[in-house]
């Protein structure tokens, strides 16, 4: 363990001033072998360390700037739009999309302007009526096993009505 | 220090804007600098000029990022040596997949053969050194790193490095130590005390 004292001039006793004699911090590495030690071998790492200084600044080839540039546009990062348009499938199946959702978009509107016969058709109606048109006599008048060939029901048309009133007639002739 | 009323602030504020002649001109003051570290770090220069490539790249791409409350170089040297550490890395990881390629008993013939390059670098004890450096180098922290070779490698004092990142002399001093005990005990683990190969 490094003593106080070197640790906090540990800068300038690796640097040189820091471990003359007179300094506080020289004193005490004369003293102490553990911290002489330690010191000695942060010197040798800081001097391999000092190893990695080159000599001199080496140039980069000419061009450099373009290349960076190059590998700029080659790194930088793909937009969903430049799949579409950089490529001619791409731009096939775009358009191939929008097409699509133009087909889609004029079905949807054409069927929402046309009329729906059975909602124009209530709409329609000055009021819906049960199709029986018997009068309260004779609705009393028939028999138990009477039975409409069709459940009552609210209707818009005359056909729906006709049927009632056949098997009305057709009840009265048997 | 108020690293944002420097001429090298107004040239960052450029870039930031999207101006591409600024970014020209960061490329032109800083590419000897960035050539120089990842030099002295891997000495090849064609592993040089790539890795310098994709520093001056990633600090187009992260130059938004860039805060002001450091040197623009403390930060470009950050990316540099950051640049270089993942270079090996993924060197490191392409050699370990080559050489799994291989059944145990070719990498055994290989390893027995004689080498295929002049063995007479591969003996240099300060080569050696330099590599046990970089591997040491690699257990500690980024910030760390940077720090040290800062102080180390180029040179600059605690006052200096102090005003570069915008820490106080204490905290530089403090970091210091934490890294070379780090760098101590990393070496010690390695059986290689200090840094040298004995």
């Amino acid at each position: 363990m490094m003593h106080r004292i070197i640790r906090d001039h540990l800068e300038e006793v690796l640097a040189g001033p820091g471990s003359a004699p007179e300094h506080p911090a020289g004193e005490h590495l004369a003293a102490c072998a553990e911290c002489r030690e330690q010191v000695a071998v942060m010197r040798e790492q800081a001097a391999v360390l000092r190893q990695f200084h080159a000599e001199s600044e080496p140039e980069p080839r000419p061009g450099f700037y373009a290349r960076v540039m190059d590998r700029i546009e080659a790194q930088a990062p793909l937009s969903v739009w430049t799949l579409f348009f950089d490529s001619m499938f791409g731009r096939r199946i775009a358009l191939a999309s929008l097409a699509l959702a133009l087909l889609i978009g004029v079905y949807v509107i054409s069927s929402e302007q046309m009329p729906d016969p059975e909602i124009a058709g209530v709409g329609g109606l000055p009021q819906a009526k049960l199709v029986t048109n018997l009068t309260p006599n004779e609705a009393t008048d028939l028999p138990q096993d009477f039975v409409f060939s069709s459940q009552p029901r609210l209707t818009a048309g005359a056909p729906d009505q006709d049927a009632v009133l056949v098997n009305l007639v057709t009840y009265r002739e048997q | 220090m108020d690293h944002r009323n420097s001429e090298e602030a107004a040239l960052v504020r450029r870039v930031q804007a999207g101006d591409e002649l600024a970014f020209r001109d960061m490329v032109e003051r800083y590419q000897s600098k960035v050539f120089s570290i990842i030099f002295g770090i891997l000495r090849n220069h064609n592993d040089a000029e790539d890795i310098a490539q994709q520093v001056f790249s990633k600090i187009y791409f992260s130059i938004r990022n860039f805060d002001f409350r450091s040197s623009l170089l403390t930060w470009i040297y950050k990316i540099t040596v950051n640049e270089c550490y993942d270079y090996l890395r993924k060197k490191r990881v392409r050699r370990l997949v080559y050489e799994s390629d291989f059944s145990a008993e070719e990498s055994q013939r290989m390893e027995a053969s004689e080498p295929a390059v002049d063995p007479a670098p591969l003996a240099d004890a300060r080569l050696a050194q330099r590599d046990l450096a970089v591997k040491l180098l690699s257990k500690v922290s980024e910030e760390d790193r940077s720090l040290i070779l800062l102080k180390e490698v180029e040179g600059h004092s605690v006052e200096e490095l102090a005003q570069m990142t915008g820490m106080n002399e204490n905290t530089i001093k403090v970091k210091l130590f934490r890294t070379r005990q780090k760098l101590l005990k990393a070496a010690q683990r390695l059986g290689r005390v200090g840094g040298a190969v004995r």
